[in-house]
């Protein structure tokens, strides 16, 4: 019951975001820091899915919305229609996870890591060589969208990321996943197919990233690979469930919010502190406040909400 | 001969990144930042006081192995015992803030100077840099000399001995946490002298050590995590291929075959060349 409400809840939000701001007289610059908060909250919430739940760090979320971007702009210029340039992108996507996935996820510990750290900057090389992405001037997209589109987009994408995390915490499936992260031996033993799991989550994981990187496209309408494939994507994703909440469904939002806010204010205040001040922000989070600052923020909340914030337990 | 020099400097970085994820199981993305300052340094001395960049050397040396051993007892040492990715986040945002504040302090532009060794040797018809040479015999002493202190000296045995099994060396009265603080410290220490080698034979940029510790990594895995013979291998195996392929195709592709390489050890022989097979 209480999850209906949660995931109603979820919706509305959305809804209102997308549709009534534009009509209430809010500024274009706010409504784009509302945009970037939903792309980042995509980002961190495909992250948290697979490593924040099987504990695999993924540093490639950044490059797999990346490929997401560039495949939805293709398709797009060659006359595809918005929905199937997104279900393109998605595919592809999930098809590269699964080669990343197949390679690394069989081991256990770093291997996955590395494959993913390795995957960043081999899709950077590998795109400005081809001929087809445009190399290393990038892609431009010829159609212009209305920008309504790809703000609703991203929004009903980000709630519905948050949705998958809410049910699939607390299904059976969640559970498997937080044993694997607890102790993967055990999770084995139990009886739990842990490389299956592991790579099925990490395929849906790369879906949500790519349709991010996709709507993105949208939006911003020409790619530079230099741009695409920069470490940055791939940190806004891990530091946004990190500064929240790892393993939670509403942490990352406020990492999300957190992340653009922090993000604006050092544009004005610090430009050039930008990377010095979130690394600082990422040791402090993790020494001070392993759990992230949602379980700050629900020792403040009413209790049904707290609930949701906990942050599970490592074994 | 580039292979060569590369190999070496690959070699350097990833016996350090090797020795601290042997002992301490720690990778550590804050490595390549650790190079970075050791070329400022040695640019500082060289290029800004017009000092001999050799003195760089023990300079990076010393300067970064104290650094490393602050951040090994104020950061690294109070995260023991907590989940894996912990660490992996603290390592990575000390990378981080490293990028932004050589970013910060030394702006943008490509940093070379001209004073120390130069011209070119002869030798039975084959030509070599002056430069490119010092490299090459510094990593190999390098090397060598933190081999021999393995094999040999009371801390080296230390070092083996915790690597091996933390717990059973804590029990015959090794001093646990004074060992790993000395791997993390000679650990970057290579890494600070392996800068100031870069900064002799290329130029300097905020990013310079980040783009080398990607190549060290590549090796570790290729050797086997925490094999320090494997790695050395693997360095010097790196280095010639991505000289040659580099000749042959262009930089790009040479990047891209050490990659694809790299999925391919994965994929065939998980643990590395020389790693022993996870239990």
């Amino acid at each position: 019951m209480r999850k209906t409400i949660e995931i109603v809840a979820i919706a509305i939000i959305a809804a209102i975001l997308a549709f009534a701001l534009p009509r209430l007289g809010v500024s274009p610059y706010l409504r784009t820091l509302v945009y970037y908060s939903a792309f980042y909250l995509a980002l961190g919430q495909a992250w948290n899915l697979m490593s924040g739940l099987t504990g695999y760090v993924s540093f490639a979320h950044g490059a797999l919305a990346g490929i997401g971007a560039y495949a939805a702009v293709m398709a797009l210029n060659a006359d595809w229609s918005v929905a199937e340039s997104l279900v393109l992108a998605a595919a592809v996507t999930m098809l590269i996870s699964l080669l990343i996935g197949v390679t690394s996820l069989r081991l256990r510990g770093v291997s996955f890591t590395f494959a993913t750290l390795f995957f960043q900057q081999l899709a950077l090389l590998v795109l400005r060589k081809l001929p087809a992405s445009g190399g290393p001037g990038g892609l431009a997209l010829e159609e212009i969208f209305p920008v309504w589109l790809p703000h609703a987009l991203m929004l009903a994408l980000a709630a519905a990321a948050t949705i998958l995390m809410l049910l699939v915490r607390g299904s059976r499936l969640g559970i498997r996943l937080l044993a694997i992260k607890g102790d993967e031996d055990a999770a084995v033993a139990v009886g739990i197919a842990a490389t299956r799991l592991k790579l099925g989550v990490f395929c849906a994981s790369a879906a949500i990233a790519a349709l991010a990187g996709a709507v993105h496209g949208l939006f911003a309408a020409s790619l530079y690979p230099d741009v695409v494939f920069s470490i940055d994507f791939s940190l806004v994703a891990l530091a946004v469930p990190m500064i929240g909440g790892v393993a939670t469904a509403f942490g990352p939002v406020i990492g999300a919010v957190f992340y653009v806010g922090l993000g604006e204010l050092l544009q004005i205040y610090a430009p050039s502190l930008h990377l010095t001040v979130i690394g600082l922000l990422l040791v402090c989070i993790v020494l001070f406040l392993p759990a992230g600052l949602a379980p700050g923020l629900a020792a403040i909340l009413p209790r049904p909400a707290a609930g949701r914030l906990k942050p599970v337990r490592e074994g | 001969m580039n292979g060569l020099v590369v190999g070496g400097l690959l070699g350097l970085v990833a016996l350090g990144l090797a020795l601290i994820f042997g002992v301490m199981r720690v990778i550590n993305f804050a490595h390549g930042e650790f190079i970075t300052l050791g070329a400022y340094i040695t640019w500082l001395l060289a290029g800004a006081l017009g000092l001999n960049p050799l003195l760089g050397i023990p300079l990076a040396f010393v300067v970064t192995a104290a650094l490393g051993y602050v951040v090994q007892a104020l950061l690294i040492a109070r995260l023991a015992g907590r989940p894996p990715l912990d660490m992996l986040m603290v390592t990575y945002a000390l990378s981080i803030i490293g990028l932004g504040l050589f970013a910060l302090g030394f702006g943008g532009d490509f940093r070379s100077y001209s004073t120390g060794p130069a011209g070119e040797l002869r030798l039975a018809g084959v030509s070599i840099g002056l430069r490119s040479l010092t490299v090459l015999i510094v990593c190999a002493a390098l090397s060598v000399a933190v081999l021999a202190v393995l094999r040999s000296a009371r801390i080296g045995l230390a070092l083996r001995a915790v690597a091996m099994n933390r717990d059973a060396a804590a029990g015959c009265g090794i001093n646990v946490r004074r060992t790993e603080r000395a791997a993390f410290s000679l650990a970057v220490g290579l890494a600070g002298a392996a800068g100031a080698l870069v900064s002799l034979i290329g130029t300097t940029t905020p990013a310079v050590g980040h783009d080398l510790v990607l190549d060290g990594f590549v090796v570790v895995v290729i050797g086997g995590m925490g094999s320090i013979g494997g790695a050395l291998m693997a360095a010097c195996a790196i280095g010639v291929i991505q000289s040659f392929s580099g000749f042959a195709l262009d930089d790009s592709w040479a990047r891209i075959i050490t990659y694809v390489l790299l999925y391919a050890t994965l994929m065939v022989r998980p643990q590395g060349l020389l790693g022993r097979a996870p239990a």
